[in-house]
């Protein structure tokens, strides 16, 4: 919940913007810590794993400890990589993974009962990645310790972003315009326009896509199973952006304007551009951290269609710990890995007119909205939901 | 601008995205009343909306 509660805008976003903005600089760090600190218990306790699920603030204690022996070319580097990729497995991956394994929990040694996922650890954990990699290859500085922790402890983007990069985030950090009536005027719009797409549209197509399981499937009248699929690609994208419209909105009080995550996805007219307009933040970093270091475009054409596939492989898994994520991930793999083939072995031009610019928006709208069922059901489930859809 | 791009801009302008308006778009941020009225609208759609608030899809997925 978080963004929707009352919780968040008394106790957090205005007294930490307000306090922020009358601060000197020099002190502004520290209140995004403070607040960053106070939110993360917070909601940890309230919300998700109780006195446990607090305690995990030690790990950005222990990550912004860690972050200072990062040295261009340094081990201490892969060392925070792989402590940060562990953190993720132990937290989100653990269950999973040993149940390819031992598939009954009874009989799984490594299955952890009452698991829980700290908050925003999805996010947090890219955030920490790009820091480590981007410090051994010298392309960020590093900043104070009290920087540093603000960038991890922002509280409005901590949860589930936009993913912030460290030196975009650090000269806004320096820099706080000293014009706060615009700032504010932006952001309360940027806020409430994000609570009222989450409210009037999101939630109320809940009560469509809450039939997407499958006893609802088996006993639907088949012509509905394609509209209650649209409802969850619409939903997802309000749902989604609406969120990012209120993290946005909220950093802009502290005068400090993060990455935007969507511009316009669903008017694309090819699933490349879809990605560069969907989740921009994610896409950005699955593009600088794991495409290119693959090797991207610049190496032989099989090569760069395995590439799109392995970093749309990570970026299923990375949605969640579960098969039917992974195959979305290849879904979109093997949908982007299709569109370049297109492009440049055919040297197919797009044309601009209409009809094919129509046809295009089309067959990218419905394949993504096809392959929103891996995302939104279980294996079985969405498997069951084609073959009810297509053979009745 | 085409039309389309520009629907886009002006409901990036009232949505807080965008700090200018587009082009013949004459609602400035200083005009008070409008904002008034357009905040008053998006409050009243949250409050009349808010009954049935569920998760965020993209919180701990």
């Amino acid at each position: 919940m978080i963004f929707n509660t009352w919780d968040y805008y008394l106790l957090f976003l205005l007294p930490a913007a307000i306090l922020f903005r009358i601060a000197r600089p020099s002190i502004q760090p520290l209140i995004i810590v403070l607040s960053g600190c106070y939110f993360f218990v917070y909601f940890s306790y309230t919300q998700l794993g109780g006195a446990i699920g607090a305690a995990c603030l030690l790990i950005f204690l222990w990550e912004s400890f860690i972050s200072r022996f990062y040295k261009p070319a340094s081990w201490f580097c892969w060392l925070g990589v792989v402590q940060t990729i562990l953190f993720l497995v132990v937290f989100k991956y653990r269950n999973f993974l040993s149940g390819l394994i031992w598939p009954m929990p009874s009989q799984n040694p490594l299955y952890w009962r009452n698991s829980f996922l700290p908050l925003g650890i999805s996010f947090f954990t890219f955030e920490f990645l790009h820091y480590a990699w981007d410090r051994y290859r010298n392309k960020t500085e590093t900043g104070t310790v009290g920087e540093y922790m603000a960038f991890i402890l922002f509280f409005p983007t901590m949860v589930a972003g936009p993913i912030k990069r460290y030196q975009d985030f650090l000269p806004k950090l320096r820099s706080i315009p000293a014009d706060w009536a615009l700032d504010f005027q932006r952001g309360f719009t940027r806020i409430l326009a994000g609570l009222a797409k989450k409210f009037a549209v999101a939630d109320l197509l809940t009560a469509y896509t809450n039939h997407l399981n499958m006893r609802d499937i088996g006993h639907a009248y088949r012509a509905v199973l394609p509209l209650w699929l649209l409802a969850y690609g619409i939903k997802i994208y309000v749902d989604f952006s609406a969120y990012s419209d209120i993290a946005i909105g909220s950093a802009r009080l502290f005068g400090i304007k993060v990455p935007e995550n969507f511009d316009w996805p669903y008017f694309q007219t090819n699933i490349t551009n879809f990605w560069r307009h969907w989740h921009i933040s994610l896409s950005a970093w699955l593009m600088d951290y794991v495409y290119i270091p693959l090797g991207g475009s610049r190496v032989p054409v099989p090569r760069i269609y395995v590439n799109l596939l392995v970093t749309m492989f990570i970026s299923g898994l990375w949605h969640g710990a579960g098969l039917n994520f992974i195959v979305w991930g290849l879904l979109h793999g093997l949908m982007l890995a299709a569109h370049r083939w297109w492009r440049h072995r055919l040297g197919a031009v797009p044309s601009q007119a209409l009809y094919a610019r129509a046809f295009s928006w089309g067959l990218t709208f419905v394949a993504v909205n096809l392959a929103w069922a891996f995302f939104c059901m279980d294996i079985h489930t969405a498997l069951f939901f084609f073959r009810r859809l297509l053979g009745g | 601008m085409g039309r389309l791009t520009w629907c886009q801009n002006m409901l990036e302008y009232l949505a807080g995205e965008k700090d200018a308006p587009p082009t013949g778009f004459m609602v400035g941020l200083s005009n008070f009343l409008f904002w008034g009225i357009w905040w008053g609208i998006l409050v009243g759609i949250v409050f009349v909306f808010s009954g049935q608030s569920s998760k965020f899809i993209y919180i701990d997925f």
